[in-house]
């Protein structure tokens, strides 16, 4: 890897056998990659790309069971609260609601979006683009929709929400009768599926699919 | 050898490489369509504006109170400080620090360091570039989590709704917290690493 960057000649080179890292942009010969491997910039240690094996129908299966998990989530009760007779009952979707009522809006879009909104979109994105791909239809909207996701990849925050459930917990505990409900289990269970998704869908390789779709159609 | 010395552009959204054309700065990525530069134009100045803008409403999103919690008609209003207090006064450590190092640790860290990295590369020193990288990577990686004390809103304001008995309410400090969030995490996204190595070729160069 070192020797390549000290070859003056690079900028020669035909683009493909070229790749260049994203951070600090060094520029070296492509290394090949045998399948689970992944390749680092020598420089900064950024992750070039990695190749994962059968991508398209695993990231498919997770995609889809993330949609499936994503309705229990967000509108089964996940916390249950007693307190002299009287039950409340807190789902993702009735805590937007219930912000949205108070007379601070924003925070309701903004707890909507990153909880809900952001989420469901990015694995609607994740789902057409792998879709085009296995069926070799629609390549440039799956390009187009491919962009997106990366745009919104880092406002979806399952992870964070979960998080703020347990702060949450560990503060009723003391004043009241807390249940959990099932809700909870479906959001855990839609969290890690999509950490794997994330994983799984190796970015590189979907670009790549993508565009070899489109030089087939050109030709 | 740096990309940008070899003409050779890479796309922002997709990676893929690009040959630049003569007297163009801009061009479109071959691949995705996106709009390539060199490096993201105005770089310094927009990460400047949204971190000064964050660093100001840094002060309501911390003095004013985040949600008020009332029983039996009192009410109480926490700002983000006395969250902390009260778990730690009920003996909860552990969570006190998760909230402390997401809600007070973390967004300060974060105004100082982007503020850091900005001033280092401006100035050509300071850190070396393997430091900077490090910090601008986890502020990247941490920025999302001081969301946390939103959705602690978020979940008590919907499941403490007992009317006149018991209710949590959220208060404008909540607003200005988020947005102080939002403010960093897009400073994080204006600013580009590559501008950390461009003046420090000399550092970890292989040449
Ligand atoms: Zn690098
Ligand atoms: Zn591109």
């Amino acid at each position: 890897m070192h020797d390549s960057s000290r070859s003056h000649d690079l900028g020669e080179l035909s683009l493909d056998k070229l790749v260049a890292c994203h951070e600090c942009d060094l520029l070296m010969l492509k290394p090949e990659l045998a399948p689970s491997e992944r390749a680092e910039c020598p420089r900064c240690g950024f992750e070039l790309f990695s190749y994962q094996p059968h991508m398209l129908g695993r990231s498919l299966a997770l995609v889809i069971a993330a949609l499936l998990l994503y309705v229990p989530a967000n509108f089964l009760p996940i916390l249950q609260l007693r307190l002299l007779g009287q039950t409340t009952e807190d789902t993702v979707w009735s805590a937007v609601a219930a912000l949205y009522e108070s007379d601070l809006q924003g925070i309701a879009v903004v707890v909507f979006l990153c909880s809900m909104g952001i989420p469901l979109l990015k694995l609607l994105c994740q789902l057409v683009v792998l879709l085009s791909i296995r069926w070799d239809v629609g390549r440039g909207y799956g390009l187009l929709l491919y962009r997106i996701y990366h745009h919104l990849r880092e406002w979806g925050m399952l992870e964070v929400y979960f998080m703020g459930i347990l702060v949450s917990i560990v503060k009723l505990l003391s004043l009241a009768d807390l249940a959990v409900g099932t809700g909870l289990a479906c959001f855990i269970c839609l969290l890690l599926v999509q950490v794997w998704l994330e994983i799984t869908m190796s970015p590189h390789q979907v670009w790549e699919a993508l565009s070899r779709g489109r030089a087939h159609a050109s030709h | 050898m740096r990309a940008i010395d070899a003409g050779i552009l890479v796309c922002p959204e997709c990676h893929q490489l690009n040959r630049r054309e003569e007297n163009h700065d801009g061009l479109q990525c071959v691949r995705c369509g996106a709009r390539v530069h060199a490096r993201h134009p105005n770089s310094l100045g927009r990460t400047w504006a949204l971190l000064l803008t964050a660093a100001i409403l840094y002060i309501p999103a911390n003095l004013l109170p985040i949600m008020t919690v009332s029983a039996l008609g009192k009410g109480e209003p926490d700002t983000i400080m006395s969250g902390v207090v009260a778990l730690v006064q009920m003996g909860s450590l552990p969570v006190a620090l998760v909230v402390f190092v997401a809600s007070i640790l973390v967004p300060t860290f974060k105004l100082v360091g982007i503020a850091l990295l900005l001033i280092s590369v401006q100035r050509h020193q300071a850190l070396s570039a393997r430091q900077r990288i490090l910090m601008f990577r986890f502020i990247e990686w941490i920025g999302r989590w001081s969301m946390l004390d939103i959705f602690v809103i978020a979940t008590l304001v919907a499941v403490v709704n007992f009317g006149t008995l018991a209710r949590v309410e959220p208060n404008l400090g909540a607003v200005a917290f988020a947005t102080v969030v939002i403010l960093t995490m897009l400073a994080a996204t204006t600013f580009d690493p590559r501008l950390i190595w461009d003046n420090t070729e000399s550092d970890d160069d292989h040449e």
